[in-house]
C-alpha cells in the first residue's frame, strides 16, 4: 500500500524538488561568498542577510529578460536541452539518499549506482547538445571542449566509483551508504582524493575549467542562451555542482550517517550530517577552484591520460587486495 | 651615457664619404643624417651592420609645403639617429627598409596612411589606421586637408577571402580578451596558429593633428589622454621635449617630483598587467589580489597629484603641485606595506605549477629576433635585450638615482612578466631613494606661452616601453608636428611572430604579456 500524500511530498517538497532547488541557491550563495572572501573582496551582500538570497533573485531577474534564439540554430534541441539536463540531475538526485532513503521509497534498486552513473553522463550530452545547437562558433568549441573533457574523465569517474561498491561489496547505494560504519574516505583516502579532483574535472572547475574559458571562447556553450532558458541552463549547472558533491558524500563520507546516532527524528538528523557534509566538498572544490589556473585543453586531456587514468587503475588494485586481505582483519 | 665601444658617427664618416649625406651631430638626437632617397638605404646598411641594436624607433611623416619630409627615428645601442629624406609631394615614393630592418616595417604602413609617402618594397593593403570608409588620396597629416571637406566612402561590404583549410577565427574588435577594441584575424589549422593579420584603428582619435591645434599648455593635457595608463609618461615625454626647444632649466626638486610621479605610473601599471595576466589565464585569485594592492598606490598618486589616474601633475618648467613634507611618511608607509607582499608576488609567479604550465614556452621571442623587430620595454628584456631609457640616455632625476635593469633569457610569457615583476622592487626603491633625497628648491620655472622655432625628438621609459616624441615647432604658440610613437606599437610585431605555431588557447596570455594598449597605438 503507497501513502500517496507522502509520496507526494517526498517528492515535490522534501527532500525532493523544492529542498533541491533551494539547497542548490544555498550551495549557490556559499560558493560564492567564499570564493569571494578567499579573493579577498565581499561576495553577495545586500539581498537578505548577507546577501543570501542572491542567487534566487538572479534566478527570478533571468527569468524576467527577453529570450532570444539564433535564427540558424536547431530549435527544438536548443529550447529544450537546458530543461532536459535540469530533469535529469534532479532525477539523478532523487536516488540518493538525502535524508536516509532515497527521495522516493523503494525506487532503489540493485544496481542503481550504475544508472546513477549513466545519468550523468546523459545530463553532461544535454550540456553538449545545448552548445552545438545553438550554431555559435564559440558554443561550438565550447560544446567541443564538454565533450572531450567529458569522454575522458568519465572513465575515472565511473572506476573510482566503484572502489566504494567494492569495499560495500554491492552496486546500490542505499547498501555502499549503510555499509559505511567507517566512511571510506578513511578506509581508502587515494581513491576519495582522486575521485574529488576528477570530479572537479567533470564539473569543469578550475583548474579543468576549459569548455567555458572566457577569454577564449567567451562563455562557452552558454555563449548564445538568454532569459529564462540561461537560469534554466545555469540552475542545470548550479545542481550539476551540488550533485557532484553530493555523490561525494554518498559514496565516501557515509551519506546521511551521522558520527552520533540520535534516537529522535532521525531523518532530520541525517539531512543535517547529509548538508553539512556536502558543503564540506562544495568549499573544499572551490578552494581548489581558487588557487589554480586554468590549463589548456590538451594539458587537461594529457593529465587525465598520464596522470589520473593509470593512478585511478592502481587505487582500484590497491584497494581489492586490501579488502581481500587486511580490511576482514580489521 | 654607457657606451659599447661603438663611435657609430665616425663609422657612418668613414663610409659615407662620396655618398650624399651629411652629418650633423647634436640635432634631432644624437645626430641627423641628412640624406637624400636612395642613399638611405646604405645608412641603414651600415648601421645594421656596424650594431645588433640598431631598430628604427619611429618614422615621422611631415608637410614641409612642396616636399614631404621622411625621418627615420633610428636607435642603435648607445645613440638616436634621425635620417632625414626629403620627397615631392608630386611622387612621394621612396625605397622601404623593411629588408634590412624589419623593425621599420610596421612604422612605414603608419607613414604611407596618415601622410601619403610610398614605400616600395612594403605594399600596404588598404587603410592601417584610418577607417575602411576613409577616401584614396587623402592624408590626414598633411596641410591643406580639411577636416569638414572629407567625404567619407560607403561601408564595403566584407569581402571573402578564401584561405583554403584555414579557419578563420577573428578576435576583436569586440571580444573578451581584449579590454580595448582592436582586431586580429587569426588563421587556424586545427587549434594551431598558421598566421595573424592586424587591423589597429579602431580607437584612432587623431591627436597628432589635433595637437597642432592647440597651444602647447594646452597640448600637455591633450596628450596625457593618449593613454590612461601611462598618462604621466606622454605629459613628461612632451613637456620634456618642449623645454628642449625652449632650452628651459628644470629645478632639480622638480626633476624628482616627476621621477616619483612616473614611477608611480609604472607600478600601478605593472600591478595591473600582473593581474590581468591572471584573469587571461583563468586565475581570478591571482587577479583579485594585484588589484587590491594597486589601489593603495593609486591613493598615493593622488596624494601627490590631486588626481588618482589622469595626473595631469606635468607642466611646462616642472609639476604643478609640491609634495607636502608631512605627505612624505604616508607614502613611505604604503611603499613598504607592498613591499612587505612582493616576495609572496614572486614566489606565486615563479613557483606556482599552473602559472608554469601556462606562461613557460609560450610566445618565446629569440633575443635576434627581438633585436630584429626593435621590440621595446619589458618585452625586450624579457628577451635577453638590455634596453630601457632609463640607463641609456637618462632623464629627470634617473641620472643618480641607483636601480637595475632587470634582464630575462627565456623570452617567453613567462620572462616578460617576471620581468615585470622585478621591476616592481626596482620602482618602489627608485621613489623610496627620491623621497629621501628630494632636493630643497622651487618646484617650477615660469616659461614663455610662445615656444622659439625649432624641432627635437625625445624618448621616456614608459610602463610598456620606450615612448618616443618628435615635436617641431615653428615659432608660434601652437607646434607645427606631434609624433608619437608609443610602445605597443613597436611590440605588437612581436606578437604576430611568436603566436604562429602555437595552439589557439596561447594567444591570450601571449597577448597580454605584451601589456597592449590600443588607445595608445591608435592615437
Amino acid at each position: 500500500m503507497i501513502d500517496y500524500p507522502l509520496l507526494i511530498f517526498r517528492v515535490l517538497v522534501f527532500p525532493g524538488f523544492t529542498f533541491i532547488l533551494l539547497f542548490t541557491m544555498f550551495c549557490d550563495w556559499v560558493e560564492r561568498k567564499v570564493e569571494a572572501r578567499m579573493q579577498n573582496r565581499m561576495g553577495p551582500s545586500f539581498t537578505g542577510p548577507h546577501g543570501i538570497l542572491q542567487p534566487i533573485a538572479d534566478f527570478i531577474k533571468m527569468l524576467t529578460k527577453e529570450e532570444i534564439t539564433p535564427c540558424d540554430s536547431k530549435r527544438n534541441v536548443y529550447k529544450y536541452a537546458p530543461i532536459l539536463a535540469l530533469s535529469v540531475l534532479v532525477f539523478a538526485m532523487a536516488f540518493l539518499p538525502i535524508d536516509g532513503s532515497s527521495v522516493i521509497p523503494g525506487v532503489s534498486f540493485a544496481g542503481d549506482l550504475i544508472f546513477v552513473m549513466a545519468l550523468v553522463s546523459v545530463a553532461n550530452f544535454m550540456l553538449f547538445l545545448a552548445g552545438w545547437s545553438s550554431t555559435n562558433p564559440y558554443s561550438a568549441i565550447g560544446a567541443a571542449r564538454v565533450m572531450t573533457q567529458f569522454l575522458g574523465y568519465d572513465i575515472p569517474l565511473v572506476l573510482l566509483a566503484l572502489v566504494p561498491a567494492f569495499l560495500a561489496k554491492s552496486l546500490t547505494i542505499s547498501t555502499i551508504v549503510a555499509s559505511q560504519w567507517l566512511p571510506f574516505a578513511i578506509l581508502a583516502p587515494w581513491a576519495f582524493v582522486l575521485f574529488i579532483i576528477t570530479m572537479q574535472a567533470e564539473l569543469e572547475k578550475d583548474p579543468f575549467d576549459v569548455p567555458h574559458a572566457e577569454s577564449e571562447v567567451v562563455a562557452g556553450h552558454e555563449t548564445e542562451y538568454s532569459g529564462g532558458k540561461l537560469a534554466f541552463l545555469k540552475l542545470a549547472r548550479d545542481v550539476q555542482i551540488v550533485f557532484g558533491a553530493a555523490l561525494i558524500t554518498v559514496l565516501f563520507l557515509g551519506g546521511a550517517n551521522g558520527p552520533v546516532p540520535f534516537g529522535f527524528l532521525p531523518e532530520l538528523w541525517g539531512t543535517l550530517w547529509f548538508v553539512l557534509k556536502v558543503l564540506v566538498i562544495v568549499v573544499l572544490s572551490e578552494y581548489l577552484t581558487v588557487l589554480f589556473a586554468r590549463l589548456r585543453i590538451d594539458q587537461v586531456v594529457r593529465v587525465n591520460w598520464q596522470f589520473i587514468l593509470p593512478l585511478t587503475v592502481l587505487s582500484l588494485i590497491l584497494t581489492l587486495s586490501l579488502a581481500y586481505w587486511v580490511y576482514p582483519m580489521v | 651615457m654607457p657606451s659599447n665601444g661603438i663611435d657609430i658617427l665616425k663609422i657612418l664618416e668613414d663610409k659615407l664619404q662620396n655618398k650624399p649625406v651629411q652629418i650633423v651631430p647634436g640635432t634631432l638626437g644624437t645626430a641627423a643624417i641628412i640624406t637624400k632617397s636612395g642613399s638611405h638605404r646604405d645608412v641603414f646598411q651600415i648601421l645594421v651592420d656596424a650594431d645588433e641594436k640598431t631598430a628604427v624607433v619611429s618614422i615621422t611623416g611631415i608637410d614641409l609645403g612642396e616636399n614631404l619630409g621622411v625621418y627615420y627615428h633610428v636607435r642603435t645601442s648607445n645613440a638616436l639617429l634621425t635620417i632625414q629624406i626629403e620627397v615631392p609631394k608630386a611622387n612621394p615614393t621612396l625605397a622601404s627598409v623593411n629588408d634590412i630592418t624589419p623593425s621599420a616595417a610596421f612604422h612605414e604602413l603608419e607613414v604611407t596612411d596618415l601622410i601619403g609617402a610610398v614605400f616600395e618594397g612594403n605594399p600596404s593593403s588598404g587603410h592601417f589606421v584610418l577607417p575602411d570608409t576613409w577616401p584614396e588620396g587623402v592624408y590626414p597629416l598633411r596641410k591643406d586637408v580639411n577636416a569638414c571637406e572629407v567625404k567619407l566612402d560607403p561601408p564595403a561590404a566584407e569581402e571573402k577571402s578564401d584561405d583554403g583549410k584555414l579557419v578563420k577565427i577573428v578576435i576583436g574588435p569586440q571580444h573578451p580578451a581584449l579590454l580595448e577594441p582592436e582586431k586580429f584575424v587569426v588563421l587556424v589549422e586545427g587549434e594551431t596558429v598558421r598566421e595573424v593579420r592586424p587591423r589597429i584603428g579602431y580607437v584612432h582619435r587623431g591627436i597628432e593633428k589635433a595637437s597642432e591645434s592647440r597651444t602647447y599648455l594646452q597640448d600637455v593635457y591633450l596628450v596625457e589622454r593618449i593613454c590612461g595608463i601611462c598618462n604621466s609618461c606622454h605629459a613628461c615625454a612632451f613637456v620634456e621635449s618642449v623645454e628642449k626647444i625652449l632650452k628651459l632649466e628644470v629645478p632639480p626638486r622638480a626633476k624628482y617630483l616627476r621621477t616619483i610621479i612616473l614611477e608611480l605610473n609604472r607600478l600601478h601599471s605593472h600591478l595591473l598587467t600582473l593581474g590581468h595576466a591572471g584573469l587571461e589565464i583563468g586565475y581570478e585569485t591571482l587577479f583579485q589580489y594585484f588589484w587590491r594592492d594597486r589601489e593603495p598606490i593609486m591613493d598615493i598618486t593622488e596624494i601627490l597629484t590631486g588626481n588618482r589616474v589622469i595626473s595631469s601633475s606635468m607642466t611646462v618648467g616642472g609639476v604643478r603641485r609640491d609634495l607636502k613634507e608631512t605627505d612624505i611618511p604616508k607614502v613611505k608607509a604604503v611603499l613598504s606595506g607592498l613591499k612587505k607582499r612582493l616576495p609572496f608576488y614572486v614566489k606565486v609567479y615563479r613557483e606556482e605549477p599552473t602559472i608554469g604550465l601556462r606562461m613557460q614556452k609560450v610566445g618565446t621571442l629569440k633575443r635576434e629576433n627581438a633585436l630584429k623587430l626593435g621590440v621595446v620595454g619589458p618585452v625586450a628584456r624579457g628577451s635577453g635585450v638590455d634596453i630601457d631609457v632609463r640607463k641609456d640616455a637618462p632623464y629627470e632625476a634617473y641620472g643618480e638615482i641607483p636601480f637595475k635593469v632587470i634582464t630575462y633569457d627565456a623570452g617567453d610569457t613567462w620572462a616578460r612578466m617576471n620581468v615585470r615583476m622585478d621591476e616592481v622592487e626596482e620602482s618602489i626603491n627608485i621613489i623610496e631613494y627620491a623621497l629621501d633625497h628630494l632636493p630643497e628648491g622651487p618646484f617650477r620655472v615660469r616659461a614663455p606661452r610662445v615656444v622659439p622655432a625649432g624641432e627635437v625628438v625625445n624618448r621616456v621609459e614608459a610602463p610598456r616601453g620606450e615612448l618616443f616624441y618628435y615635436v617641431k615647432s615653428n615659432g608660434t604658440a601652437f607646434p607645427d608636428r606631434v609624433k608619437v610613437r608609443t610602445p605597443t606599437f613597436a611590440n605588437i610585431p612581436a606578437f604576430l611572430t611568436t603566436a604562429v605555431g602555437e595552439p589557439l588557447a596561447d594567444v591570450p596570455p601571449n597577448f597580454v604579456s605584451l601589456d597592449p594598449c590600443f588607445s595608445c597605438t591608435d592615437r
